[in-house]
């Protein structure tokens, strides 16, 4: 009775929060719509070279053109004066110049990334010209087959974000819905007034947890469903293995928040604390892209912090429809986090 | 069942650097207003969050209500109610809300609305904790602590930082506190404050207790119950030179010599005598009871704002 008390004056006070409660609700909501758009269907973001006007074009110009209208590479023919202006602006990935017999490419040393694929194009379009042009017969490609790595289906960008997000509010929910909130409770001295009271602090710390466990629900619930009607996005895997999955991660990442909070006295130093754990989590642990080019030892460092692994698990389930058999260490890495982080919590959590 | 409400026998507590409460022995008396006046920085806040169950002591007994700490925890909080120093509550709750909240954490609980009226808080009933002014929060606060009807009420500063009407407002609640029969502990920096509420009162400075008794008492056993004042225009001068010539002590305040007597008739012929011979540019003379302020001045040779 006690308990339902706290939870109902949780959720009443969060309601009246209306701006929190709608970042909370719309924010992931809204990176899934944004990227998964954008990065999302197949002709998304499209490769481009800017490429300089010949003075003269001849047949071998023709057929290169001819060649890179086929490889679907977006090309801006620009003179010469005008190519070179939007060059030194910085806005080219890549520029192709005639020189003499041949051409000359020009990378943007800032956008290797872009410019590296677009290079391999433009060289594969010239091969194909030269081939058209001497009556080759024309180079063989090896065939490319688009599917996810579950072979469970084929889908787009937006089912690879949509678990990594679910994976990335619980640890914002962790680390600023409840960390947060408890170093400003314990700094402006809620906590002492509640202490001077005969509610056992516990009943206290469950009816926040339990508030914070059901917008979680409501948030993911949210998500899966944007994801459903406007990308079509499926669970494919059992509900109450994501269930199970999602339970886990919740538990370490609410721990990690009262764990953490141990950590600041302040509100700002724990601000400070929070982003530093928070960011890099964000940034290398796979939600946005992956990190198959990174260096070994950040790929093995990120491997045993907790999210990674979680996020690779959740993938799997969620979109190829995997058990947890075959992931036992990862969901082991994410239990060892959770489990460290309430021993910590608990040692190091404070009410005054 | 014990007549005191609260007794403390050598309470300590030392922190890194100060020894915030240096062997603190008090007794008060169940029914009593009892009031701990001191400067900042005295230990009163840490003496009180000994007392509340907030703080641990190095050391020192304290019995609340015949009941203990180590085997009575539960129970103490049942029965007495705090206002802590500041007390922050949800922004966006209404007094309403909280009071039913907090009311729900006891056993006994005294009716909202009537707490509501006690603090003069019916129209802000509903209104949110954020939107209050700086009494009305106090004034909340004030009542959270009447929540579960306690037989001890404790209250840190309760008038700090609101201006003199709310500070009456608040005055009467705690005088009706009183009429209903609680036992109230206070803390505060106002000599006048302490005069008005409190039966007795006890003087901290620098982690002890340097003078325990009633208002009138404590001003009584100062040797010298009055004080002859002369004001300038300005600063006032160095009365050193004058203090010798008139052979009793002077003392500087800002822009007045203060002169303590315990007989303000004969020492004023001599004094303006002096003054007159010395050519002393004062503007004024008053004579003035002395005060509490004047005991803790005479007790610790500081003033109690400083």
């Amino acid at each position: 009775m006690m308990l339902w008390r706290q939870f109902a004056m949780e959720w009443r006070l969060y309601s009246r929060d209306r701006a929190a409660m709608f970042w909370t609700m719309a924010f992931p909501v809204i990176l899934l719509l944004f990227f998964g758009t954008i990065l999302g269907g197949g002709d998304g973001l499209k490769l481009s070279v800017v490429r300089v006007q010949s003075q003269a074009p001849g047949p071998r110009d023709a057929a290169l053109d001819q060649a890179l209208a086929d490889l679907q590479l977006k090309v801006q023919a620009l003179p010469k004066a005008e190519a070179e202006a939007r060059w030194s602006r910085g806005e080219t990935v890549a520029l192709l110049e005639p020189e003499g017999e041949g051409y000359r490419l020009r990378l943007n040393s800032y956008l290797m990334a872009q410019a590296g694929a677009t290079a391999g194009l433009v060289n594969q379009a010239w091969l194909v010209a030269q081939a058209r042009l001497s009556g080759a017969p024309e180079p063989l490609r090896i065939p490319a087959q688009v599917e996810s790595p579950g072979r469970k289906r084929a889908t787009n960008y937006a089912s690879f974000l949509l678990p990594g997000l679910l994976g990335l509010n619980l640890v914002s929910m962790g680390l600023f819905s409840v960390g947060m909130v408890n170093v400003s409770y314990r700094e402006k001295g809620k906590f002492r007034r509640l202490a001077v009271t005969p509610l056992p602090k516990w009943i206290f710390l469950l009816g926040q947890v339990l508030h914070r466990l059901t917008v979680t629900v409501i948030q993911a619930g949210i998500l899966l469903l944007v994801g459903r009607l406007v990308f079509g996005i499926q669970n494919q895997g059992s509900f109450l293995n994501l269930l199970l999955i999602m339970t886990l991660g919740t538990g370490c990442f609410m721990a990690f928040g009262f764990a953490l909070s141990g950590f600041a006295e302040t509100s700002e130093g724990y601000a400070a604390l929070s982003n530093l754990v928070f960011l890099p989590l964000m940034m290398l642990s796979g939600i946005y892209f992956t990190l198959d080019a990174a260096p070994t030892w950040l790929q093995h460092a990120v491997a045993v912090m907790p999210l990674a692994p979680f996020v690779r698990v959740l993938r799997a389930v969620f979109n190829d429809g995997a058990g947890l058999a075959g992931h036992g260490l990862g969901l082991a890495i994410v239990a060892a986090w959770g489990f460290a982080a309430f021993i910590l919590a608990v040692r190091r959590f404070r009410w005054a | 069942m014990t007549d005191s409400a609260l007794r403390i026998r050598g309470l300590r507590k030392a922190f890194a650097k100060v020894v915030a409460v240096d062997g603190v022995d008090l007794e008060v008396a169940r029914g009593e207003v009892f009031g701990l006046l001191g400067p900042n920085g005295a230990g009163k806040t840490t003496t009180f969050e000994i007392i509340e169950g907030l703080t641990l002591a190095d050391a020192g007994d304290i019995e609340i209500l015949g009941l203990t700490w180590a085997r009575q925890g539960r129970e103490i909080r049942s029965r007495i109610g705090v206002q802590l120093q500041s007390t922050s509550l949800f922004n966006k709750i209404t007094p309403r809300e909280a009071l039913d909240l907090y009311g729900s954490y006891y056993p006994k609980r005294r009716d909202t609305q009537e707490l509501l009226e006690l603090v003069q808080l019916v129209d802000k009933a509903d209104a949110y904790h954020i939107t209050l002014s700086g009494g009305q929060q106090q004034r909340l606060a004030l009542a959270l602590a009447l929540v579960n009807d306690p037989e001890l009420v404790f209250l840190d500063e309760p008038t700090t930082g609101l201006d003199p009407q709310a500070r009456r407002s608040l005055w009467d609640v705690v005088r009706r506190m009183k009429g209903e029969g609680r036992t109230v502990v206070l803390t505060t920096h106002y000599m006048d404050e302490a005069e008005a509420l409190c039966d007795r009162l006890a003087i901290m400075d620098h982690g002890q207790v340097i003078a325990t008794g009633t208002p009138a008492s404590l001003i009584s056993d100062l040797a010298i119950p009055s004080v002859v004042e002369l004001t300038f225009d300005g600063d006032a001068p160095d009365p050193t030179a004058f203090a010798a010539k008139l052979g009793q002590a002077v003392e500087r305040r800002t822009d007045l010599w203060e002169i303590p007597t315990p007989d303000p008739k004969a020492l004023l012929n001599h004094l303006l005598e002096a003054a007159e011979s010395a050519a002393v540019p004062f503007l004024q003379v008053h004579i003035r009871r002395a005060t509490l302020e004047d005991v803790f001045l005479h007790r610790t040779g500081r003033s109690l704002r400083e």
